[in-house]
């Protein structure tokens, strides 16, 4: 290996900053550092020039030399040289009484035998190749634009021909157009080096690098190909990391991670702001482990599935309802489940509730069959209906309702349940005086029952929300409400949603992933970005073109050479008709 | 670099507008004192001993019988060939009396003015380089004590210790009168008669540039491109003279042109304590004499000096910090 990080780690006084890295790049290599602010990375690649001032143990290893041992005479020489950083900070990353190329022409001669104006040439030079032309090169830096200014870095952390590029948050104060530029620039520049590119911009990272490693608090969580950790994040930070992220392919709504970073945790750094977390996770670091071709520090080995429905199967007499149905609904995830009305998505939902019993196939929760449901099943699962009206009783009042299920599972004292009703009442953003939990749902509004029923749902604490048409009771304010109401909830519980609706867009907005049914069965899954922007089957793609007011071209097209799956081949396409009964049975 | 030359033509504008001021200041002054501008030009005293020749001559140097724009027009051509009027004390030309002593003036102004700025920086950098380090305790508790010093008590200090006690230096005056030293003896000698007066203005002058460079170094070193300099692979000596140094140098200059109208009162009390024979030592004969000629001469000689050495100070800045130089 060029460059071998062996478990290195860095402290300020008694903050740990970094705490324990382990990397190893050979040329060619490129990988990115993302994290929030305040995670480490900067100290990381200060670390790899030697210019780290806290106090610091391990090895790094730089065509076998230990960085952190070597003389400061010989890191000098390294310096600049071998390894060059672009440091953040265009702004003031260049000495303001100095020329442009005065600022190259130095690095340059700090390196190499040359002269005055061998240095002076060779710096137009480089000057001229990363795109800095004519008079530029003799200016001063407040003379120069942000990307003007940014290309001078460039120049001079290339000026010697690194083998080792650090660029640290290199496009952070740059508009979007020059940030373009840039990137063009970087991509052409990080070629036959090893490049360690630190930044919180997770576009950047997936423009510039194949692999990436996640910081949080001093520690790598996650480690992968770039790509593939941004479609499938492991652990529950990456994902938090990109939940918060606004793409420009994102439809979610943007959700931050709850609390904030603190260093020196004792077990896992992320585990007070995790949602999945264990017993373990107090106690023990856990370390970086492979997982299917992933590097994830999790002791539950990443984003655990909550939910696996296997080949479910349902038939009510003779008519087919659901046929050979397959999901997983991940921790902390929403699962959009949309259909039209009779595709079988209530049946679904009621079936994995345990409301109705499937003909084959398993309902897995957690990774155990659910064989009957018990008050360890509804207090782990529960679920809101479509009209609250109807499903909260109009014969108790708020307190009873809320108080029900802990009643029905015989939970807690009398005290205990009524400290936990208000508890859920002031989750769901309603008050929980006495006067209010004694109101009747008549008396209440839409929205305030719906807010009942989801604090009743939460009574047991679940961390499976089966949501069937929450909101389309509701006025659109109302249901923006609830909607951002449960996506808050998820932020702060990690509660996994099944979130059925027919409504696409609201689908679109809430989830993030989707399940297409069609006829009982599910014809596409998927990122919700990626189904939306690009259906596959000809039945998504007419939901889409429906939501998005476009009947005119809703005859059937031509589909372009793509490969479906080959269950959903045959199905055809016929909206509104239902469910096909097996004829013979009439 | 249009631009440049367009910046420093309104710079020199400013600064010619400021010297007319301070002229016609110093003609119309006399003139609007009651009574006849010659008794307010020479005072009470001169013009007894004036003899009705001598009062002639003067009426008719100054124009003064004829209008204000001739006596103005005679002021200037006067000012032009170097004629700051005629001091009684000293039976002599007052340009001539002046030119007597301001080569020593300068000599001590000039040399301290390096030594301490020079002192100040490098001392300033090594100690904002240490900052928290005992030497840089050491350095800012030492140069403030120095630095609290009144001028004329440092003179007098280093006078009684190292004039009369040791013995180590002469005790006043520039040269040893009629040794008739020549070449190296002259230059050793006129050197030894510096040392002390010299020494006393540097070590009370330091400090402020001292304290200056060391905060703007602490500041500055926390910097991003001193980390790109350090990046590049510079030794720790180029980050220090020629990325910090160079930059701690912008304030520096600035202080050091606000501060010399100060330095050239403080070199008055250095001269009078070491009998130096300066500007300073004049002025104050002068004062004592009542040679109104000779004192309105030094003022005009002093304020001219602080204008040039201003204008000195923005052109270096401008040489200095680019970002100046669009400024105007």
């Amino acid at each position: 290996m060029m460059l071998q990080i062996k478990d290195l780690k860095v402290s300020f006084g008694k903050a740990e900053i970094l705490r324990g890295i382990n990397l190893g790049l050979e040329i060619g290599d490129s990988i990115s550092i993302v994290g929030e602010s305040g995670a480490g990375k900067t100290t990381l690649g200060l670390s790899i020039m030697g210019l780290v001032k806290g106090s610091h143990s391990g090895e790094v290893r730089f065509r076998g030399k230990d960085l952190l041992t070597i003389p400061e005479e010989d890191l000098r020489g390294l310096r600049g040289k071998e390894i060059a950083m672009v440091f953040q900070n265009v702004e003031d990353a260049l000495d303001p009484v100095q020329r442009a190329q005065d600022q190259v022409a130095e690095a340059i001669r700090i390196h190499q035998r040359i002269g005055a104006k061998g240095a002076e040439a060779a710096a137009k030079k480089i000057l001229m190749s990363v795109g800095l032309k004519g008079d530029k090169a003799r200016a001063y830096p407040h003379q120069l634009s942000g990307g003007e200014r940014q290309r001078v870095i460039i120049a001079m952390a290339l000026a010697n021909d690194p083998a080792l590029l650090i660029l640290d948050e290199p496009t952070a104060s740059l508009d979007a157009l020059t940030k373009a530029d840039i990137l063009r620039l970087f991509r052409s520049v990080i070629v036959g080096r090893i490049s360690l590119v630190i930044t919180h911009d997770i576009a950047l990272a997936s423009a510039l690098t194949e692999q990436m490693a996640v910081l949080y608090a001093g520690e790598i969580v996650e480690m992968g190909r770039t790509d593939e950790m941004l479609r499938e994040p492991r652990h529950p930070y990456t994902r938090g990391l990109i939940r918060s992220y606004p793409g420009m392919t994102t439809t979610k709504d943007l959700q931050s991670i709850p609390g904030r970073m603190v260093h020196g945790l004792r077990g896992c750094p992320f585990h007070e702001r995790c949602t999945q977390r264990i017993e373990i996770c107090q106690r023990e670091m856990p370390p970086l482990r492979e997982i299917g071709g992933r590097q994830v520090a999790c002791h539950r080995g990443g984003i655990v599935p909550l939910l696996d429905v296997r080949d479910l199967c349902k038939s009510f007499d003779s008519c087919d309802v659901l046929r050979d149905i397959n999901l997983t609904l991940y921790e902390g995830e929403t699962l959009a489940l949309v259909g039209e009305s009779g595709s079988g998505k209530s049946t679904l939902s009621k079936l994995i509730m345990g409301l109705y019993e499937p003909d084959s196939g398993d309902v897995v929760l957690e990774q155990q069959k659910v064989l009957k449901r018990d008050i360890s099943f509804y207090s782990r699962v529960q679920m809101i209906f479509q009209n609250p009206k109807e499903s909260v009783s109009h014969r108790m009042n708020v307190l009873d309702a809320v108080l029900e299920p802990l009643v029905v599972q015989k939970k807690g004292t009398r005290e205990e349940r009524l400290i936990r009703a208000k508890e859920v009442l002031d989750h769901v953003e309603l008050p929980s005086d006495d006067e209010f939990l004694q109101r009747y749902p008549h008396q209440l509004s839409g929205g305030e029952v719906q807010r009942v029923a989801i604090a009743r749902a939460l009574a047991l604490g679940p961390k499976l929300l089966i949501a069937d048409e929450p909101t389309s009771a509701l006025d659109p304010s109302v249901q923006a409400k609830i909607l951002k109401l449960l996506m808050g909830l998820q932020d702060k519980m990690g509660l996994a949603m099944l979130f059925v609706t027919h409504d696409i867009s609201l689908a679109r907005k809430v989830s993030d992933r989707m399940a297409v049914m069609h006829k009982g069965r599910i014809v596409e899954t998927g990122a919700t970005n990626e189904v939306l922007s690009n259906p596959e089957h000809p039945y998504t793609r007419k939901l889409v073109q429906c939501a998005s007011g476009e009947p005119e071209k809703m005859d059937d097209r031509k589909m372009p050479d793509r490969e479906i799956s080959k269950a959903t081949e045959n199905i055809e396409i016929n909206l509104g008709e239902g469910i096909r009964c097996r004829e013979s049975n009439f | 670099m249009n631009d440049k030359r367009a910046s420093c033509r309104s710079l020199l504008l400013n600064y010619i507008i400021a010297l007319a001021f301070i002229i016609a200041m110093n003609f119309i002054l006399p003139r609007l004192m009651p009574g006849d501008p010659l008794h307010a030009i020479y005072g009470d005293e001169a013009l007894v001993a004036m003899t009705p020749e001598l009062e002639k001559s003067l009426i008719k140097e100054f124009a003064l019988d004829r209008s204000w724009i001739e006596q103005l027009q005679a002021y200037i051509i006067g000012l032009l060939q170097g004629d700051l009027g005629f001091s009684y004390y000293y039976k002599e030309q007052v340009t001539s009396v002046i030119m007597g002593a301001l080569p020593w003036t300068m000599l001590l102004i000039v040399l301290a003015l390096v030594m301490a700025t020079a002192l100040g920086i490098i001392l300033g950098i090594e100690s904002g380089y240490r900052r928290g380090r005992p030497q840089d305790h050491l350095m800012v508790a030492g140069l403030m004590f120095l630095s609290g010093f009144p001028m004329f008590f440092m003179g007098i200090l280093l006078l009684l210790i190292f004039g009369v006690s040791l013995g180590w230096a002469p005790l006043s005056g520039a040269v040893t009168p009629y040794a008739g030293l020549e070449g190296i003896d002259y230059f050793m000698d006129v050197l030894s008669h510096l040392i002390l007066p010299v020494t006393a203005l540097v070590l009370v002058l330091v400090g402020e540039t001292f304290l200056i460079t060391r905060n703007t170094v602490v500041s500055l070193l926390e910097e991003p491109f001193i980390l790109t300099a350090r990046g590049k692979g510079c030794s720790e000596l180029a980050v220090k003279y020629a990325h910090v140094g160079r930059n701690s140098l912008l304030p520096v200059v600035t202080k050091t042109g606000m501060s010399i109208p100060l330095l050239l009162v403080q070199t008055i009390f250095i001269e009078i304590v070491f009998s130096y024979p300066g500007v300073g030592l004049l002025l104050t004969s002068a004062l004592d004499a009542r040679d109104y000629p000779l004192i309105q001469g030094i003022l005009l000689l002093i304020t001219v000096l602080v204008l040039t050495i201003n204008f000195l100070v923005d052109i270096l800045y401008k040489r200095l910090d680019p970002r100046v130089r669009y400024a105007h």
